[in-house]
């Protein structure tokens, strides 16, 4: 069991500032970002999250949590969103 | 105006429901539909979905999604993209088209039927929303096609495919209708949302849409990833469904998960292997897909397994040990029996193309290489007609894929056979055990006729290649060629691999093709003694047609027409042949050896008397 947890975002102009928004939302998690073009694989340990502040601050926008669905393509683990964070984990 | 979050009246309003007074909640929610079994009726109110969407939200996300889509499309229209495309890409789409996109309608009233029949308001609540998805993508999947209908016919088969018995929709048709149609909405919940769309669709619809974008097919690339966006939240019915029903009745969701997996695993070998390591150009593939499926199938989806208490399914060496060897043998078959197809297969082997192959799976070459050089040796020869088929391999009674493609050729622990079994006065073949014993344990929803049964209950006429061609509803113009007219074998130097020598012992390989023999009837006299028949190198078993007064020997030279010089190299040997392990003496006649309907066969050189030519 690799116990890896993430988001799968598709191709578009956001994917750059989501990673980013993860990276800050996540400190201390080694965050792992694997780019195959169409799709951009973010992962972290057991658990990762991102809020809608930090997401807002790096696109330099307005966002709607609800957007996330049109960025996401998949993900591994457990997710969980409300309008202010989505969260994936494993074991919970 | 100030709005309240979600998440402060939210549960509120999805919970709304109520307690029936006019009717029997039994009439309402009938079991053979609810399907709720050992889980209390009272339990399904913790159903808690965890991705959550109000409407209003939906239809603003959607909007936005559509028209991220469609203005994509719009601008490429107008360019000379899909004039770039590569031949072999086009198969790609074409396939995928053909197999998906009425599949998308199909799984709208799986999730209508999960909205109508599930036992939680919130879970039919989310179900309306994975209806309205679907609805969307069985619409974006024909949309997209239709406007390259004026420049290939074959692309005809997007809308066309599932109103045809075409062999593989005949084998998608078995497995979504197994999946979605036949069960009650509980299992519908853990086969389609939880084990197909979170485990199996990824690899089609996201891990593909990296092929697509490197090939140059954006439009390709964007579709099927918008659509995947939908399911990533759908598919999250699965969850929930699966938490209340290992809580109380743990052996159920074991056995509806590796059901599942199974046939989707066997599916998508058919599907999605042959594209991403044949079609897709040598150049654009970002990864193989043995490596995109452990990426997302037995990596991602093991996890989740685990994560929810359950185990990884029983046969899951053998799962993982087919990723080496299934989707190589299904590509060859495709590519063998082209004609049969909708999409032209791009033979993909290459010298440059080989190298590629055995890097990422080093016994390719053991297994396949020596039919591939029978093959490139006729191509170079200009022997074509010795490519193409003139009988049908054996269709699995589960998974309606060839006998022998769940095994491969030299392979000691999964070798090229049948795995009969006799039910009901008659013997019923399967591509392996997994696949025997999961139609025997759950026959009643999940039998369907092969291809093979219907020609053997008489229903193709004539019963000859071109009469199932059309009786497929393949007209000519939309049969599968090989993508590039052969260029790729021609380019291995003159004389290597050789030619294959003749057609075997029997010196009568028969034509090919459109003019192709009879595949159910002798050519004259005795009864007609349809056989599941394996030639020891070769790849599937076939259908072969032998007649009760033919000699045994006799017998052995009408299978090995079917194969020697075709996909095995002839040799100055004699043919032995094997009933049950038993080698039957070559005088007697096939009735007296006790060759009778539906037997398999094998037929293998004389050991004593080898020597190649």
């Amino acid at each position: 069991m690799s116990g890896r947890v993430g988001p799968v975002l598709r191709m578009s102009d956001d994917v750059d500032a989501i990673v980013a928004a993860i990276e800050d939302d996540n400190p201390g998690q080694q965050v792992t970002v694997v780019d195959r073009g169409a799709y951009t694989r973010v992962s972290g340990e057991g658990e990762l999250r991102v809020t809608r502040a930090s997401i807002e601050r790096h696109l330099g926008r307005e966002f709607e949590m609800r957007q996330f669905e049109e960025l996401m393509s998949a993900f591994a683990g457990r997710i969980e969103m409300t309008s202010q964070e989505v969260r994936w984990q494993l074991g919970g | 105006m100030a709005r309240l979050p979600r998440e402060e009246w939210y549960d509120i309003a999805r919970d709304v429901d109520w307690d029936l007074s006019y009717v029997d909640y039994d009439e309402v929610f009938p079991e053979w539909m609810s399907g709720t079994g050992k889980v209390p009726r009272e339990a399904w109110a913790e159903w808690d979905e965890p991705y959550k969407v109000t409407y209003p939200e939906y239809v603003a996300t959607q909007r936005e999604k559509e028209t991220g889509a469609y203005s994509v499309k719009a601008v490429l229209r107008k360019s000379r993209v899909f004039d770039q495309l590569d031949e072999g890409w086009k198969s790609v789409a074409k396939q995928h088209f053909g197999a998906v996109a009425l599949v998308e309608d199909l799984a709208a009233y799986a999730e209508l039927r999960m909205a109508r029949f599930g036992l939680a308001p919130a879970w039919r609540n989310m179900a309306v929303f994975g209806a309205l998805d679907e609805t969307r993508h069985a619409q974006i999947s024909l949309y997209f096609p239709h406007e390259l209908l004026g420049r290939d016919p074959q692309y005809d088969w997007a809308h066309k495919a599932y109103h045809t018995s075409q062999w593989t929709v005949a084998a998608a048709r078995a497995t979504f209708d197994g999946m979605m149609m036949n069960p009650n909405v509980v299992d519908v919940a853990v086969q389609l949302p939880f084990t197909f769309e979170t485990g199996f669709t990824n690899v089609q619809f996201v891990a593909l849409a990296a092929d697509a974008l490197e090939s140059g097919d954006i439009n390709f690339a964007n579709m099927i990833s918008s659509i995947q966006t939908d399911e990533a939240r759908h598919s999250q019915q699965g969850g929930p469904t699966l938490k209340i029903l290992v809580e109380h009745d743990p052996r159920r969701a074991q056995w509806v998960i590796d059901k599942t997996f199974w046939v989707s695993a066997r599916l998508f070998s058919v599907l999605t292997g042959p594209a991403m390591d044949y079609y897709t150009p040598l150049a654009m593939r970002k990864q193989s897909f043995k490596e995109f499926m452990l990426e997302w199938v037995a990596g991602q989806f093991a996890d989740q397994l685990q994560d929810y208490g359950l185990k990884k399914p029983w046969y899951w060496d053998e799962f993982l040990a087919g990723l080496d060897t299934w989707h190589h043998g299904l590509h060859l078959g495709v590519w063998y029996w082209r004609p049969t197809v909708w999409w032209n297969p791009q033979g993909g082997v290459s010298p440059a193309e080989r190298d590629w192959l055995r890097e990422k799976y080093p016994d390719w070459e053991d297994r396949f290489g020596p039919i591939w050089d029978v093959i490139i040796g006729n191509i170079n020869a200009g022997q074509a007609g010795l490519t193409l088929p003139a009988t049908l391999p054996w269709l699995c009674s589960l998974c309606q894929l060839p006998v022998g493609t769940a095994g491969s050729p030299g392979n000691q622990r999964y070798p090229v056979r049948s795995y009969p079994l006799s039910y009901d006065g008659r013997t019923y073949h399967f591509c392996s055990r997994p696949c025997r014993q999961i139609w025997w344990e759950d026959r009643d929803t999940l039998h369907s006729p092969t291809v093979v049964d219907r020609v053997l209950a008489g229903e193709v006429q004539p019963p000859t290649v071109e009469g199932l061609l059309t009786w497929m509803g393949l007209t000519p113009e939309v049969r599968g060629t090989d993508a590039y007219g052969y260029r790729w074998a021609r380019a291995y130097p003159p004389g290597d691999p050789g030619p294959a020598g003749d057609a075997g012992p029997a010196g009568d390989a028969g034509p090919a093709g459109d003019a192709g023999p009879a595949v159910t009837e002798p050519s004259n006299g005795g009864r007609p003694v349809p056989v599941n028949a394996l030639f020891a190198g070769d790849f599937v078993t076939q259908l072969v047609t032998l007649q009760d007064t033919d000699t045994v020997d006799q017998a052995a030279s009408r299978i090995a027409a079917q194969v020697v010089g075709r996909r095995v190299r002839s040799r100055e040997a004699g043919l032995v042949v094997r009933l049950g392990g038993r080698v039957l003496p070559g005088e007697l006649t096939v009735a007296a050896a006790g060759i009778g309907p539906l037997d398999s066969v094998d037929v293998s050189w004389d050991a004593g008397r080898v020597g190649e030519r």
